[in-house]
């Protein structure tokens, strides 16, 4: 080969290595990014007075009367709102106008029959009220102006009638007066179209400012409140103005969406002066707030993650690890020193460390087998707990899991220990015993530390073992260790694949996953801070 | 004059606690040190028992399942409908899903994995071989459940809408992200080796007037071959142990896709089916019971190829000692 | 100064010297024809405080040292010189047993100190450490503050409080380092310079109240100004201590030994009062290693 081509190819090379190094690189900020991007808006947001309302009335947390002045404030803007659509809807919605009319009809017939009046006018009266309840249902359902005129105009010559003058009845010419202004302005032909937008703007209205005052509050937390933050204030927002739908084209293979403003789908209408209000107002019927919600980490959860905090994933994480540390630290540093300070090339130590490399080898979801089959199934009952998963059983299948990580870092932490601090301290008369008491193991400790974070982070962020000895997606807080717990491990899965209200609050379902990979990061990072620490320390500074 | 600083010397030094010990110390110090050593035996004994009972225990459940079934009629059909009236176990679309996840992640994750080791070895200095360092020990920090949520959450949809599939929870998604889990792996087992290989070789291979790229291809990473193999293996090790990420990842079809190296097809792998089953099966249950036996497959494979890495690692400090 | 010294010390010990050669030869013509020696010989001047007879150690099939037959006395500065890798080291380390810490060790003969030999299953490790105490080639202070390091050997001896705080001042002072660090005593022992660290390990081997006290080449990693000051401190120290010192320095046993053991392949070629051993030894290699002519 030429001298030119094989700098080509050199060059070649050395570029393909470092763009897997960026790659790599990219990696690790394209899953971290989102993460903590994401997850990071689950903490600091802009929190709507629906948010503060929330957090006033489940969590007993706030200034409870200015909370509830801004309340006011913002149901006050609101409100005009609320007439527009209304006055809008009592001509549209004629399902609510039709059951009033029915409700009118049989009430009067009540009244009726409370009255003392001969059988014959009763009739009358009867078949009176009848017609009108039919002419206006007619004219409810009709869809060409004149005619629905026509039927109006029926029941308004009924309107002379003296004997119905101070009786419910009078009521249907007013529900025909009112009809006939409302269909003044309304191209009744689009009525049915209508009255799915008119839906769709009913919902949106509610998710953005929760049920309407003097309604009855329904059972959920979570349809008690709006929008508690700005971003989804927005999205919602955007569904108010806009309606949106997805029409096939040709042959009907793709979808494609079309978004026309609903301010131009009502036009003419009374209901399109409602897009501008709350558009040009929505900012003062919601008050969004730059929130700092540290409560977030330790809140329990309402309605499924949809309201509250990971306050107990934390907890749960926290008892598994530091259970499984508690065991597995004083046996794996035990059996570190023995491997280093006791064994020497024997086929004991052979086979031990055969066993610490089979056990570093098995794959996490056999733990969990392992875990289910003994620790649940096997020894719990014997020991008289229930044979269902429990805190205990999952860090003791924990700790088995990382006390190989603990055994290989004490033993390299061990084995380091300078040769002249242990003679030293032999030439004193120390024993062995307190020579590795007093000098190896605090020499070590610092060694002994990093591999205990390190697992203590590897622990945390274990799903697989925990799935079937400890881990639940619901469930109140435990109260002693025979008890299952959340923990953020197991949830983060719950919340991406299994939980259907976390759908609905994405920023939760990231603020999950960014707690978990917060808690091992901040491990790691202490880890490699105790590790420089310590040969820092070893050089006397 | 000398004789009476002589006797003043020798008053001096005198040894006043006794040399030898008393019988009863002699005893005691012999009882304590065997207890203490039979203490100690004990609690390092709990790895060897730990190991011990993983296989007991795994087997025990495992086999009713070997007995009724046997493992060669499990793998060899592809039907697994556990839950079916007669039920069905047939595993091999599980060991496929696997293999074919594994081995998707595997051609990503080894070249990058090497080139990623000879850049930190050869090619970059030593700061920034400093900076990036922790950067794969973050990725390799990561829990795999928060790959999963990636790969759920930002790659499926991100998949499905630029690469026009009908699911974005599939094959090539599991593969991915399992090379990204894998490469710290191999990564850092291959770096150990390539530094092992000592400064002469590549000097030498300079002198002759070799590029840096084939001092690395020719002579380095053959000489670190060992080490490299290893670093392969542990890779497979932890992409085909891999759990929560495969099982958001994957899609979950129990299928072998058509054709078979679809890699954009939803597919199950063993680890997955057991995460995704084991809760809904009764104890005693042949579905349990199967499940371990998957388990115990998982067990078996993972076993073997540590012992094939230790061997691996063995030879290679052998070989790098006898260059060094 | 040192030579003044040393040339005033040899004419102190020339009858101390003239002793040890009597007892070798005594022990020697005894070694010849019995067996029944009692484990230690009272010598009318003065006793051994550490006697070798046949001493040999192995590691493994390799031996260390063979064959030594060897009185220390007490009081006096004993040097060990030899080659490299002659087993002066292995044999200093034998006196109180640091070479156990060597795997596959075996040793045959006796090695008495105080009448005790120190190869007897039954003997307390713990006092025999504690009374022969150590210095190391290397200063190898623990990583713990200058004052933990010198009551380290105390404290293991169940000594608290303020008699500890004396014992510390008292060993600090002794091995001459007080003065630089009274006001360092909560600081690592770590960052102070070598000789400093040097003579805290001396210190540190004082407080455990050692009877006898080897030095294994403790200059060795040190300038020359650390060295004159270690020298010193060991001169000072001769009269409460035994001090047997290995080293590579033939200027330093001259000028602070009394007596002087030549080692070389792990045998003792010549052992004889220090101005005996560099102005007319009796054997040719000895002559030939101190006047530079070995190989």
């Amino acid at each position: 080969m030429n001298i030119p081509l094989r700098q080509w190819l050199d060059r070649l090379f050395t570029s393909l290595a470092m763009l897997s190094v960026l790659l790599i690189v990219a990696a690790m900020i394209g899953i971290l990014l989102p993460m903590v991007w994401r997850g990071g808006s689950a903490v600091v947001f802009r929190g709507t007075v629906e948010f503060r309302r929330m957090q006033l009335e489940q969590f007993n947390r706030g200034d409870s009367a200015a909370v509830r002045a801004e309340a006011e404030d913002a149901a006050r803007i609101r409100q005009h709102a609320y007439e527009i659509l209304d006055r809008f809807a009592a001509g549209l919605d004629t399902s609510e106008l039709e059951t009033k009319v029915k409700q009118l009809h049989r009430e009067f017939g009540v009244q009726l029959a409370n009255r003392e009046i001969p059988q014959k006018q009763l009739s009358e009266l009867r078949s009176v009220s009848k017609e009108l309840r039919d002419e206006l249902l007619k004219a409810f359902e009709a869809e060409d102006k004149t005619q629905v005129l026509e039927h109006l105009d029926a029941v308004m010559s009924h309107s002379g009638d003296e004997r119905l003058k101070g009786t419910v009845a009078a009521e249907f010419f007013d529900l025909a007066r009112q009809y006939r202004d409302t269909v003044a302005n309304v191209d009744l032909r689009r009525r049915s179209e209508y009255a799915d937008s008119l839906k769709q703007v009913k919902d949106a209205m509610r998710s953005l400012f929760g049920p309407r005052p003097g309604e009855r509050l329904p059972a959920l937390p979570i349809e008690q409140y709006g929008s508690t933050r700005w971003d989804q204030a927005k999205q919602n927002l955007d569904k108010l103005l806009w309606a949106e739908s997805w029409t096939g084209s040709g042959e009907g293979q793709t979808l494609t969406k079309s978004r026309i403003p609903r301010e131009e789908q009502f036009a003419g209408t009374a209901l399109a002066g409602l897009f501008p209000y709350v558009r040009d107002n929505i900012q003062g019927m919601l008050r969004p707030k730059w929130t700092f919600y540290w409560q977030y980490f330790t809140d329990d959860s309402m309605s499924g993650h949809y309201f509250g905090g990971v306050g107990p994933e934390i907890l749960g994480t926290l008892l598994i690890t530091m259970f499984a540390i508690a065991f597995s630290l004083p046996v794996g540093v035990v059996t570190a020193a023995y491997l280093v300070e006791c064994a020497g090339d024997g086929w004991l130590t052979r086979i031990l460390r055969m066993c610490v490399n089979t056990l570093a080898g098995v794959p996490s979801i056999v733990f969990g087998l392992f875990g289910l089959a003994f620790f649940v199934i096997y020894l719990q009952p014997k020991l008289g707990l229930p044979g269902s998963s429990s805190i205990i059983a999952g860090s003791l299948t924990l700790g088995l899991l990382v006390l190989p990580v603990i055994i290989r870092a004490s033993e390299e932490a061990i084995r380091t220990v300078p040769q002249a601090y242990k003679e030293a301290s032999l030439a004193l008369g120390a024993s062995r015993f307190r020579c590795f008491m007093s000098v190896t193991l605090p020499v070590a400790t610092p060694g002994i530390l990093t591999g205990l974070i390190l697992s203590m982070s590897r622990a945390a962020g274990e799903t697989a073992p925990i799935l079937f000895t400890a881990a639940v997606a619901m469930g109140p807080i435990p109260t002693s260790l025979s008890q299952p717990t959340r923990t953020l491990s197991y949830s983060s899965y719950d919340m991406a694949v299994g939980d259907k209200m976390a759908m609905l609050a994405p920023h939760n379902q990231f603020g999950m996953v960014m707690t978990l990979v917060a808690i091992v990061l901040l491990l790691n990072i202490a880890a490699i801070v105790v590790r420089g620490r310590m040969s820092k320390k070893l050089r006397g500074q | 004059m000398i004789t009476q600083s002589a006797n003043l010397l020798r008053t001096a030094a005198k040894f006043d606690r006794p040399l030898l010990l008393t019988p009863a110390q002699d005893w005691s110090g012999w009882l304590l040190g065997k207890t203490g050593r039979a203490l100690l035996m004990i609690i390092t004994g709990t790895s060897v028992l730990a190991v011990l009972l993983i296989f007991v225990f795994i087997v025990r459940e495992a086999w009713p399942f070997v007995q009724a079934h046997g493992l060669g009629e499990a793998l060899s059909s592809t039907s697994w409908y556990p839950t079916r009236d007669p039920a069905q176990f047939g595993m091999l679309a599980l060991v496929f899903g696997s293999v074919q996840v594994t081995f998707g992640a595997l051609l990503l994750a080894v070249p990058a994995g090497i080139l990623i080791a000879a850049v930190l070895s050869d090619i970059v200095p030593f700061r920034v071989r400093q900076a990036v360092k922790p950067i794969i020990e973050v990725l390799a920090a990561i829990p795999s459940v928060a790959y999963g949520f990636f790969a759920v959450a930002v790659l499926a949809p991100l998949m499905q809408e630029h690469l026009h599939l009908s699911t974005g929870t599939n094959a090539l998604n599991s593969a991915a992200i399992l090379a990204i889990m894998a490469v710290p792996t191999i990564v850092s087992v291959a770096e150990d080796s390539l530094s092992a290989v000592g400064r002469e070789l590549r000097e030498a291979s300079y002198a002759c007037g070799a590029t840096r790229a084939e001092t690395l291809l020719k002579v380095v990473i053959p000489a670190a071959h060992n080490g490299i193999i290893a670093a392969i293996v542990l890779g497979t090790m932890r992409a085909i142990g891999e759990t929560m990420a495969v099982w958001m990842a994957s899609g979950n079809a129990a299928q072998i896709p058509s054709p078979w190296w679809d890699l954009t097809q939803s597919v199950r792998t063993m680890t997955a089916t057991i995460a995704g089953e084991l809760g809904e099966t009764p104890v005693g249950s042949m579905h349990r019971h199967s499940l371990f036996a998957v388990g115990l497959i998982l067990l078996v494979v993972s076993l073997a190829m540590n012992l094939f890495t230790e061997y691996l690692l063995h030879r290679a400090k052998r070989t790098s000692g006898v260059h060094a | 100064m040192a030579k003044d010294g040393s040339q005033g010390m040899s004419a102190l010990l020339e009858p101390i010297a003239l002793a040890n050669r009597s007892t070798i030869t005594l022990a020697e013509d005894i070694r010849a024809d019995n067996e029944t020696l009692s484990p230690v010989r009272h010598n009318d001047v003065m006793p051994a405080i550490i006697r070798a007879e046949k001493f040999c150690l192995y590691y493994g099939v390799k031996a260390g040292v063979k064959d030594i037959n060897m009185d220390i006395f007490p009081q006096s500065v004993t040097a060990i010189i030899g080659p490299s890798g002659c087993g002066k080291s292995t044999f200093l380390r034998s006196i109180n047993r640091m070479n156990d810490l060597i795997p596959n060790v075996r040793s045959e003969g006796t090695l008495y100190v105080n009448g005790v030999n120190v190869y007897d299953g039954r003997i307390n490790l713990v006092n025999l450490r504690q009374q022969v105490g150590m210095v190391f080639q290397k200063p190898n202070p623990f990583p713990k503050s200058i004052y933990d390091n010198v009551a380290y050997g105390p404290r293991l001896q169940g000594i608290r409080g303020g008699r500890l705080d004396d014992m510390v001042e008292t060993c600090l002072k002794d091995a001459a380092i007080w003065e630089e660090v009274k006001d360092l005593l909560g600081k690592s022992a770590l960052a102070l310079s070598g000789g400093q660290q040097q003579r805290l390990c001396i210190a540190r081997a004082l407080a455990t109240r050692p009877k006898v006290l080897l030095m294994d080449e403790p200059c060795s990693a040190l300038d020359p100004i650390a060295t004159s000051k270690i020298e010193e401190l060991i001169v000072g120290l001769k009269n409460a201590y035994t001090i047997v010192i290995v080293t590579h320095n033939m200027q330093q046993a001259a000028r602070i030994s009394d007596c002087t053991a030549f080692f070389c392949m792990g045998e003792l070629i010549e052992y004889d009062a220090t101005n005996i051993i560099f102005t007319k030894p009796s054997r040719k290699q000895t002559e030939d290693y101190v006047t530079g002519r070995f190989s």
